[in-house]
């Protein structure tokens, strides 16, 4: 890795430009110890992309919340047999997990809101496992969520995970697609899915804080539907920050 | 070294809120003597100190340190609780950390 290529910035206006396979083709040449997550959705076709880029360098790690759906353990397994690759599935710190039940049961995110639940049983494991690579890529794109994913660059230093001293890139090679674009690729290349998106499901996370979606919702509402929408607020609006 | 805290205040006139918090969480700990000085980024102000400050170093996140040392180029932390172990050398607690990255980076839970 050379230093400091990632003057990100400069590089997400040109790989803004490129496809995923580009983009994915330039990560994986760029880094050695790269890893894709996989959500055990439609994420795959990350995994699929890789897979005909460059297998030999296919690392691929799920987080397991320990409240996934049956479906989503057994397609999980499916992608491992069908692209022959380990799949390192990595798990919430189960002293961490037994307070929070101990003192909040089994369904708190209903009650109080689904960030305590998910910062111990996904961002622990998730920052566990970044502190071992030196970049990784992800499933998200900017349609899933016009709250929160609308500015998502395709290339990130990532501040939150990097270990001290050190940096991280995020890759981000769906950041452009659309959820029709997704598809169209599942479909014509005869990607493995999770059987859950033949039911009504277009986002997958937890069993308990996923529902199907109707076809004139937006994907985000099969997700945390009891909760409102909240929008960030200390982002520097760039309009006022002098040039 | 000099560190220089950004709070933001909102079109509205009001601190944000993680500024609020993090002001209580310096204030709690006593942290809050580590630090030289302290600035308002005012959305409604772009000549500001604090939005200056901002757009010298494209930061687009509220609050944040500015740490000068000596020799060396200035940082910028935008995460308080790295802020505090890795500058300040103090503990933090897990949960906590967890908190922030997760409210810091709402998309994370589509993972």
């Amino acid at each position: 890795m050379s230093e400091n290529l990632l003057s990100t910035v400069d590089l997400d206006q040109t790989l803004s430009a490129q496809t995923p396979q580009e983009i994915l083709s330039f990560a994986l040449e760029q880094f050695d110890n790269i890893a894709i997550s996989f959500s055990g959705a439609e994420d795959v076709v990350l995994v699929d992309m890789a897979y005909k880029i460059a297998p030999e360098k296919v690392q691929v790690f799920s987080l397991d919340t320990g409240r996934l759906h049956s479906e989503t353990y057994r397609y999980i397994e499916k992608v491992r047999e069908h692209y022959n690759i380990d799949i390192d599935v990595v798990f919430p710190e189960s002293e961490a997990v037994n307070k929070l039940v101990r003192e909040k049961g089994l369904f708190s995110f209903y009650k109080d809101d689904h960030k305590e639940c998910c910062s111990i049983r996904k961002i622990g494991p998730l920052r566990r496992k970044l502190l071992t690579v030196d970049a990784w890529i992800t499933g998200q794109r900017r349609d899933q969520s016009p709250g929160t994913r609308a500015a998502i660059p395709v290339i990130q230093d990532d501040k939150a995970f990097a270990r001290p001293g050190e940096s991280l890139t995020k890759f981000n090679p769906l950041a452009n697609w659309s959820s029709e674009q997704v598809w169209a690729y599942i479909r014509s290349n005869n990607v493995p899915y999770n059987e859950l998106h033949d039911r009504g499901f277009v986002s997958i996370g937890c069993e308990p804080c996923t529902r199907p979606t109707g076809p004139t919702q937006h994907e985000r509402e099969g997700r945390w539907w009891w909760e409102e929408a909240t929008l960030k607020e200390c982002g520097l609006h760039d309009v006022n920050i002098k040039k | 070294m000099k560190i220089t805290l950004v709070k933001k205040i909102k079109l509205d006139g009001s601190l944000c809120k993680k500024c609020e918090e993090v002001q209580q969480k310096l204030d709690a700990t006593g942290q809050i003597s580590l630090i030289d000085e302290v600035l308002i980024a005012d959305e409604r102000d772009p000549l500001s100190p604090g939005m200056e400050i901002a757009s010298l170093f494209n930061v687009e996140r509220a609050p944040f340190f500015l740490v000068e040392r000596e020799g060396k180029a200035p940082e910028i932390h935008t995460i308080y609780f790295k802020f505090v172990k890795e500058v300040l050398n103090q503990k933090t607690l897990e949960e906590d950390e967890l908190k922030e990255i997760l409210n810091d980076n709402p998309d994370l839970d589509f993972l």
